[in-house]
């Protein structure tokens, strides 16, 4: 099953997200601030990386600009799930591969993921 | 209210119910402080996610979605919490305050890390880490709780300012109240304060007797004579009213107290600016009924040396109607002043036995700023032996009384107008008979001798 890291501090979010994406067939592994997604990330690099904007100890910003800066890690595809900040990471489109506004619908989620990954099933 | 604001490095707790306004408040807190350059950590336990948060802000004006992430900051620490417990929570917060540069700490969720931990003494170190933590680096704390929190709890010892926001039911209306239960280091006004929530966020309006307690400037004794515009009138109390006193002119409806007030208001000049605060009738109406007694109100209206401020007699607040009163008077230096009628403050009252107070430090503060004040007074009887003027210390604490009233004669009503009381200068105790020339309500005649003038049934003297 792909691998999905969610870095997301509202517990809230995370659960609901990691439930929508394991319904659809993804693993998914979730760390509540940027610092210990990027752990996450280099322990088992993951097919995708879904992130908050605010988050203690490192923005989403700065995960996805420290995963860029690893040639290990510069190629997962990152996508930057935000509110308010939807704004800032449209501006970085050479970190963000797509940007998903909230609230967004289960559906919109899934279908960009499969847009960016594809499929759990295809992937096998 | 708080003698200054929050304290630099201090701690406080705000708390309240649910619906209280307490995340209102907090938020307008670090908006403005963002404005000011301050960064801002805003912190959150298990509470509506930052969005829904974020959502319900939008309609407020305060609120600049530009400023998120940037230097007004949200993160949860639920699962840190959770996961780890509270002094990994601490960790966290020292790391996030200094990697912010946050200058103000706002902690959402006392009551979450309370149920996290142990022992009392769990919650008191963490208290006091996040304190310490913060005050090292010169940051400002508010923890936001609800009401739960017990008064001799180890939170509340340990901060230096407590503000308790309150929604509570007084009869069929909700009144909003605010008390700084403690702060260390300034001299907050005690008591309670009422507030409300509008779309410009909290607005706190301090109660008069307290933050007015002594005057903002000094009394000066006054010894000139203002003209009231009422023709006859200045003649009965020595050439006008005294200069910087406060009138009150009682009667009952229809007796004449509103046009003896336009009256005093159509003098309103550049260097004698009016203002009309009144309950009753619209400005709309106001107007009109100037322009069929024939006064100009028009002409400084315009020119702006009058104002006119109406109120509806709804659901007021009491101390946002003396701020409002004081602060209309203090913007353009207002020296004659129509208030219509006293009562409208009266029925603003949540608490009743208060008014002598708040009455005590309006005049005061008006007598202080030179505003020459009449204030009027509606008597509930048309007729009849009965006076009811305001309670009797609050008529002691006003200068000069003038009644009219409608008196019946020889099967003929006449408006009629008394003085009764001017400050240190002799009065002419006639009732005298009032009329409408063409500019205006005017005192005519002395009432012909009669009896019982002042009840409004008279009899012929033999």
């Amino acid at each position: 099953m792909p691998l999905i890291v969610i870095a997301e501090d509202e517990f809230l979010i995370a659960d609901v997200l990691a439930m929508m994406l394991e319904d659809a067939g993804y693993e998914v592994a979730t760390a509540a601030h940027g610092k210990a997604a990027l752990a996450l990330v280099k322990e088992k690099p993951p097919a995708l990386v879904i992130t908050d904007f605010m988050m203690p100890l490192m923005t989403g910003l700065e995960l996805a600009q420290a995963m860029r800066a690893d040639a290990a890690l510069s190629s997962i595809p990152i996508m930057l799930v935000s509110g308010a900040q939807g704004s800032i990471g449209r501006a970085h489109p050479h970190i963000f591969d797509v940007v998903l506004d909230k609230p967004y619908e289960e559906k919109k989620l899934i279908s960009t993921v499969v847009s960016l990954i594809g499929s759990a099933q295809a992937l096998g | 209210m708080l003698g200054g604001g929050l304290v630099t490095s201090a701690s406080y707790i705000l708390q309240g119910h649910p619906g209280a306004g307490k995340t209102i408040f907090a938020n307008q807190i670090a908006f403005r402080a963002a404005e000011r350059g301050v960064k801002v950590l805003y912190v959150t336990l298990l509470a509506e996610t930052h969005e829904r948060l974020f959502q319900a802000l939008g309609t407020l004006d305060f609120f600049q979605a530009g400023r998120l992430g940037v230097d007004v900051t949200y993160v949860s620490v639920f699962q840190t919490l959770r996961e780890e417990g509270l002094s990994a929570v601490v960790k966290l917060i020292r790391q996030e305050i200094s990697r912010q540069g946050a200058t103000l700490l706002v902690f959402d969720g006392l009551l979450n890390a309370r149920d996290r931990a142990d022992t009392q003494l769990d919650v008191k170190t963490f208290v006091a880490e996040v304190q310490s933590q913060a005050a090292f680096v010169g940051c400002t704390v508010l923890f936001l709780t609800s009401s739960r929190i017990e008064e001799e709890s180890p939170e509340h010892t340990m901060v230096d300012g407590v503000i308790d926001l309150h929604n509570e039911l007084s009869g069929v209306r909700a009144v909003r109240r605010l008390q700084v239960k403690k702060s260390r280091g300034t001299a907050a006004l005690g008591g309670y304060h009422q507030f409300e929530i509008t779309s410009q966020g909290v607005s706190v309006f301090p109660r008069m007797e307290a933050v007015l307690a002594h005057t903002s400037v000094p009394d000066q004794a006054l010894h000139g004579s203002v003209p009231t515009g009422t023709r006859g009138f200045d003649a009965l109390v020595g050439g006008g009213l005294p200069e910087g006193s406060v009138s009150l002119v009682f009667g009952p409806s229809g007796s004449g107290k509103t046009s003896f007030g336009l009256n005093f208001l159509s003098l309103a000049t550049e260097d004698e600016p009016a203002l009309h605060f009144g309950f009753y009738e619209t400005t709309a109406r106001l107007r009109a009924k100037a322009a069929t007694l024939g006064l100009n109100l028009e002409a400084p209206i315009n020119s702006g040396a009058l104002e006119m401020l109406w109120n509806p007699m709804t659901e007021n607040l009491l101390d946002k109607l003396g701020h409002r009163l004081l602060d209309a008077v203090r913007s353009r230096g207002v020296k004659r002043l129509l208030i219509d009628g006293l009562g409208g403050f009266e029925r603003a009252a949540v608490y009743q036995p208060r008014m002598v107070e708040f009455f005590a430090a309006l005049t005061n503060e008006l007598r202080a700023l030179n505003v020459t004040t009449i204030a009027t007074w509606e008597l509930r009887d048309l007729f009849g032996p009965t006076v009811t003027a305001p309670g009797s210390e609050v008529s002691s604490l006003l200068d000069n009384l003038v009644m009219l009233r409608h008196v019946e004669t020889g099967s003929r009503y006449r408006s009629t107008i008394s003085v009764l009381k001017v400050r240190d200068r002799p009065f002419e105790p006639v009732i005298h008979e009032l009329g409408f020339g063409p500019r205006g309500m005017e005192v005519r005649v002395a009432l012909e001798p009669v009896a019982g003038a002042a009840t409004g049934l008279a009899q012929a003297t033999v």
